[in-house]
């Protein structure tokens, strides 16, 4: 949210706009309040500054802008190459788990999160054709992002159910 | 649901059996499946290599014959057929869509898909308008005049896929279709495929890419021959669940 | 070394993988190199051998001869010996050898009665015709006959048997050449020299007595006018020479073509059958190279492949055609009254035949093994067979020709692939060109068999050896036509198979699509049929054109009825039919699956 304030300054409302255009559909999820808190936070934080801007025929708005704080930390966000998780760690440790206290059968574990991870899959692919064609629509690479990594996840959850089966 | 009850099922195999025989201990590729494809639906087989999707698939259209169990294609026994019964057979009920594409190198696109229309005995003009249709209708058009070696693979199998449907076949039976793809020509085909389940057709999908797989409204996974699972994928979350789920996979 | 071993081992492999294709390499390789041999020999024969019979014996370009009842006036008989043993000297005469007593009397052989003309010879050898020995040895003061060469062959009488002349038997010493008489049975009686010693002996029984002196010439060209200005003079050699040409040496020049021609059509089956092979193991060559095989050495491992075979085929055919020596010695007799004295394998001629084999075998294989190391690795392993071209305008019109479904494919099968659908045709055509060339030849050697039945008077002996010329000229019409009919259908069977195995791919394809493999046979059968017909109707007459080029002056011109070729195109397309049947079904009869996972 920084980062597209830094471009320019604005309303709450704009802001969410925003967010919505670059996220696409996924953007539905958005809670319209999620924003005012999180501007609220970075306020506090003293990465944004509020002000007052008065209309003639609407109720004073609260325009935000960023500051040089704000700046610094939108430039290291953007150069940070840092990566979200990307090990399974907690599945993994889930099937040693069941393995060992022997509560559940790893290979039923794996066959149960394989068929969920699909359904996402069926979901996401349905989204991407219902998604309107058009060059300025980048909100549909969020969605072939999320698809592509359910892929690579199922076919983990594959390779793990060919080891799994072997080991019992 | 409700087309159950009226119609037959498509499909119906119990205890279809291949093996085969090597020195010594036969294989058993397809190990007692039994199997049910109703109208309209669209089911993929997914599995790892060697466990006999293919085979399976094969033995649905009549391209291999079952060792034991029978087949029943739309309340006709098939299992014992002979060879050219079969092909007559196949000609109207079956099309067929391969990972190798399988066109014939020395004809043009549009010879190619109007090939089984021409077997079937559609008059030469027929299959021409009907072919040229399909081919619209997927695309390719603009492609019709050249030869499969002018043609890139998504083209291809694009092609391929009109020829399957040119008799208005009653099952689509497609084997690995995106295998020999790129990315983006996958895509291409995933989006015909959605289409085309779309409009009811009774489709079987093998594939060990999940993208196709999840094309289908059902799923099976085969291990060693056999049939291990066999879920709905629709009847899903709401939309919102599913958003939340995957705008959440970032946090 | 290790790299040798490797090379030998692979190209082993390669021959038991698919040994039938070897196998039938070989055979048309060892037809071709047998019909070399025969050829070669043949062509000796052929290589007028009059002349160097005439060569070897100092032969006479003029000579004078006279007769007389032996109870006749001796006197008279003294005068016409000087008349005659004056030409000796007579201008323009550079050698002289006579004049000889000559004699016609009764004889015997093997109980069967002759009769025979004696020439008195000494041991000495003569300025002008000393006849060439063939066998035994000439005479000697001792008792003893020797035998013109054609009699001895017909009586089957070799040095050592013995004859009876007058009553007496007289042991046989040798058998000799000569061009002052035609061998028997081409001229009778036939001529037995004896010595003055014989003479006397059996003086009592002689009926005609008479002289013979023979000439040779400053300029043999001369014999004309010198037999115009000189009464006495009974024949020039240049009339002897034609009355000889009852030889068929140029039929023998001729087979000779025909055995290259021969070689031309081994070098395109083998070709084929090479092309064929390249195209299975352009995989294997790939994956050579991919793992560190050099192009040289790929290349040489299919160069031994098939010099091995070519080697063995030569091996083959040299001892097939020592086999053949008894059979070809009598052949030559038959086919030039002057038959080849050397043996018919000779160390230069082995050479030849397997230089011959080799060459084919080079030949056929240099281009498709090159192409094949040089494609690029890559392309090699990835790729099945080359991708046929387009003929866009042929294919709009068949295609748009009203056919039935499986006919329609196959002809614009074999329209889109123009080089193979020439091939073939062009193998067929050849096929049914030699067909019919070797039928007109055996009607024509059959029919010139016969006419050298006239005869006055035959004697057994005589009768015995013209028949049997007659039937070895009809075996040698029919193995022709044999060997020309074995190339062509081994050729047929490449063709069919190499082309079922192109077609393999597509027609599992079209299975899929619900053809039933009824159709696709069908459609495979006619294109081939088709094929079949065009080289029908190309080759009877290219059949008749290549009879004529070889029948020389001897043969009649062609006599086969036109139901001939009628009959012959109706076999041809029933046996290609039979021919491309067994491919064709072979490979319906494999399961689809297993044709496209080649893929």
């Amino acid at each position: 949210m920084l980062a597209l304030l830094a471009k320019e300054p604005a309303h709450g409302y704009e802001l969410r706009q925003r967010l919505a255009s670059a996220m696409g559909v996924v953007g539905e999820v958005l809670n319209p309040g999620q924003v005012y808190v999180t501007l609220s936070r970075l306020e506090q934080a003293g990465l944004v500054r509020g002000a007052k801007v008065a209309q003639s025929a609407a109720p004073d708005k609260k325009v935000y802008e960023v500051t040089a704080a704000g700046r610094d930390e939108v430039a290291a966000w953007l150069m940070d190459s840092s990566w979200p998780k990307v090990a399974p760690v907690e599945f993994h440790l889930k099937l040693v788990a069941a393995a060992g206290t022997r509560v559940a059968d790893p290979v039923a574990l794996i066959d149960a999160q394989r068929r969920e991870l699909l359904r996402r899959l069926r979901e996401a692919q349905r989204l991407i054709e219902s998604h309107p064609a058009g060059d300025e629509d980048i909100g549909v690479l969020l969605l072939e992002g999320s698809a592509l990594r359910l892929q690579a996840d199922i076919r983990w959850l594959e390779a793990c159910e060919q080891r799994w089966t072997r080991r019992t | 649901m409700d087309k159950e009850n009226l119609m037959s099922a498509v499909v119906q195999a119990e205890g279809l059996t291949r093996h085969f025989g090597g020195d010594g201990v036969p294989v058993r590729a397809v190990d007692g499946v039994d199997l049910t494809v109703e109208h309209g639906e669209a089911v993929s087989i997914m599995g790892p290599s060697g466990c006999g999707k293919s085979t399976l698939l094969h033995l649905l259209g009549g391209l291999e014959r079952p060792d034991a169990g029978t087949l029943t294609l739309d309340d006709q026994r098939v299992d014992g057929l002979s060879e050219a019964s079969w092909a007559k057979l196949r000609r109207r009920t079956i099309g067929f869509v391969f990972q190798a594409f399988h066109l014939v190198d020395e004809l043009t696109a549009i010879e190619n898909v109007e090939l089984p229309a021409l077997l079937t005995g559609t008059s030469r003009r027929a299959a021409r308008r009907r072919a040229m249709q399909l081919l619209e209708r997927l695309g390719v058009a603009d492609r019709a005049g050249y030869p499969p070696d002018r043609l890139s693979g998504g083209q291809l199998q694009r092609v391929a896929l009109a020829r399957a449907l040119i008799n208005e076949p009653l099952l689509v039976l497609a084997d690995e279709p995106t295998g020999n793809l790129d990315s983006h020509a996958t895509n291409e085909i995933l989006r015909l495929f959605a289409e085309l389940r779309d409009t009811q057709q009774t489709l079987v999908l093998v594939t060990h890419d999940p993208r196709v797989g999840a094309t289908a409204e059902r799923l099976m996974s085969m291990r060693d021959g056999t049939i291990v699972d066999d879920t709905r994928l629709d009847g899903g979350p709401s939309r919102q669940a599913v958003l939340k789920q995957l705008a959440g996979w970032e946090a | 070394m290790n790299s040798g071993r490797l090379i030998v081992g692979l190209a082993w492999r390669n021959l038991r993988h698919r040994p039938w294709q070897a196998l039938l390499l070989l055979f048309a390789l060892i037809l071709s190199t047998t019909a070399i041999t025969v050829a070669l020999t043949l062509t000796e024969t052929g290589d007028r051998a009059w002349d160097r019979v005439s060569q070897d014996t100092n032969g006479f370009h003029v000579a004078a001869s006279a007769e007389f009842p032996a109870d006749g006036s001796s006197a008279e008989r003294e005068r016409v010996r000087a008349d005659l043993a004056e030409l000796g000297s007579a201008p323009g005469v550079v050698a002289a050898a006579g004049p000889w007593q000559t004699a016609h009397v009764d004889g015997e052989i093997d109980g069967a009665p002759i009769r025979l003309k004696l020439q008195v010879r000494d041991a000495d050898p003569a300025a002008v015709d000393q006849p060439l020995v063939t066998a035994g040895r000439w005479l000697d003061g001792r008792q003893g006959v020797v035998l013109e060469d054609g009699l001895a062959a017909a009586a089957r009488l070799q040095p050592g048997d013995s004859i009876t002349i007058a009553g007496q038997h007289v042991p046989v010493r040798g058998t000799a050449l000569t061009v002052t008489v035609n061998p028997y049975p081409t001229e009778q009686p036939p001529t037995v020299w004896i010595s003055p010693a014989t003479l006397t002996r059996l003086a009592s029984a002689l009926d005609v007595i008479g002289y013979l002196i023979e000439l040779r010439l400053a300029d043999p060209e001369q014999a004309q006018s010198f037999a115009a200005a000189h009464p006495e003079v009974s024949g020039t050699w240049q009339e002897q020479k034609r009355e000889a040409a009852t030889d068929i040496q140029d039929l023998a020049g001729s087979l000779s073509a025909l055995a290259a021609f021969l070689v031309g059509l081994t070098i395109a089956t083998a070709a084929i059958l090479v092309a064929g092979r390249m195209a299975a193991q352009i995989r294997q060559v790939g994956t050579l190279k991919a793992i560190g095989v050099t192009p040289g050495q790929v290349t040489r491992v299919q160069l031994v492949e098939y010099l091995t075979v070519a080697c063995l085929a030569a091996a083959i055919g040299l001892a097939a055609s020592t086999l053949l020596t008894p059979p070809l010695a009598r052949l030559t007799r038959v086919l030039s009254v002057y038959g080849a004295q050397t043996a018919p394998v000779t160390w230069p001629r082995a050479a030849i035949v397997v230089a011959v084999a080799i060459s084919v075998v080079l030949l056929a294989t240099v281009r498709p093994a090159l192409r094949g190391v040089r494609r690029s690795t890559v392309h090699s392993l990835g790729s099945n067979t080359r991708r046929p071209h387009r003929a866009g305008r042929l294919i709009r019109a068949l295609a748009g020709l009203p056919l039935p479904l499986p006919i329609g494919l196959g002809l614009r099968g074999a329209a889109r692939r123009p080089g193979r659908f020439i091939a073939n045709t062009f193998g067929l055509t050849i096929g049914i060109a030699l067909v019919i060339a070797g039928l007109a030849l055996r009607a024509g050697v059959r029919s010139f068999g016969r006419q050298g039945l006239s005869l006055n008077d035959p004697d057994p002996i005589s009768l015995a050896a013209t028949t049997a010329n007659m039937d070895r000229l009809s075996t040698l019409g029919f193995t022709i036509a044999a060997f020309l009919i074995g190339l062509a259908v081994i050729n047929a069977i490449i063709t069919a198979v190499f082309s079922a195995q192109d077609s393999a791919r597509n027609h599992a394809i079209e299975r899929t699509l619900g053809a039933t493999p009824g159709q696709t046979v069908t459609a495979f059968l006619i294109a081939h049929l088709a094929a079949c017909l065009l080289a029908c109707a190309i080759g009877i007459p290219l059949g008749i054109a290549l009879y004529d080029a070889i029948r020389g002056l001897t043969l009649n011109p062609i006599e086969l009825t036109p139901l001939t070729y009628i009959a012959t195109t109706l076999a041809a397309l029933l046996l290609y039919a039979l021919i491309a049947l067994a491919p064709a079904r072979l490979l319906a009869r494999r399961p689809i699956t297993a044709q496209l996972a080649y893929e």
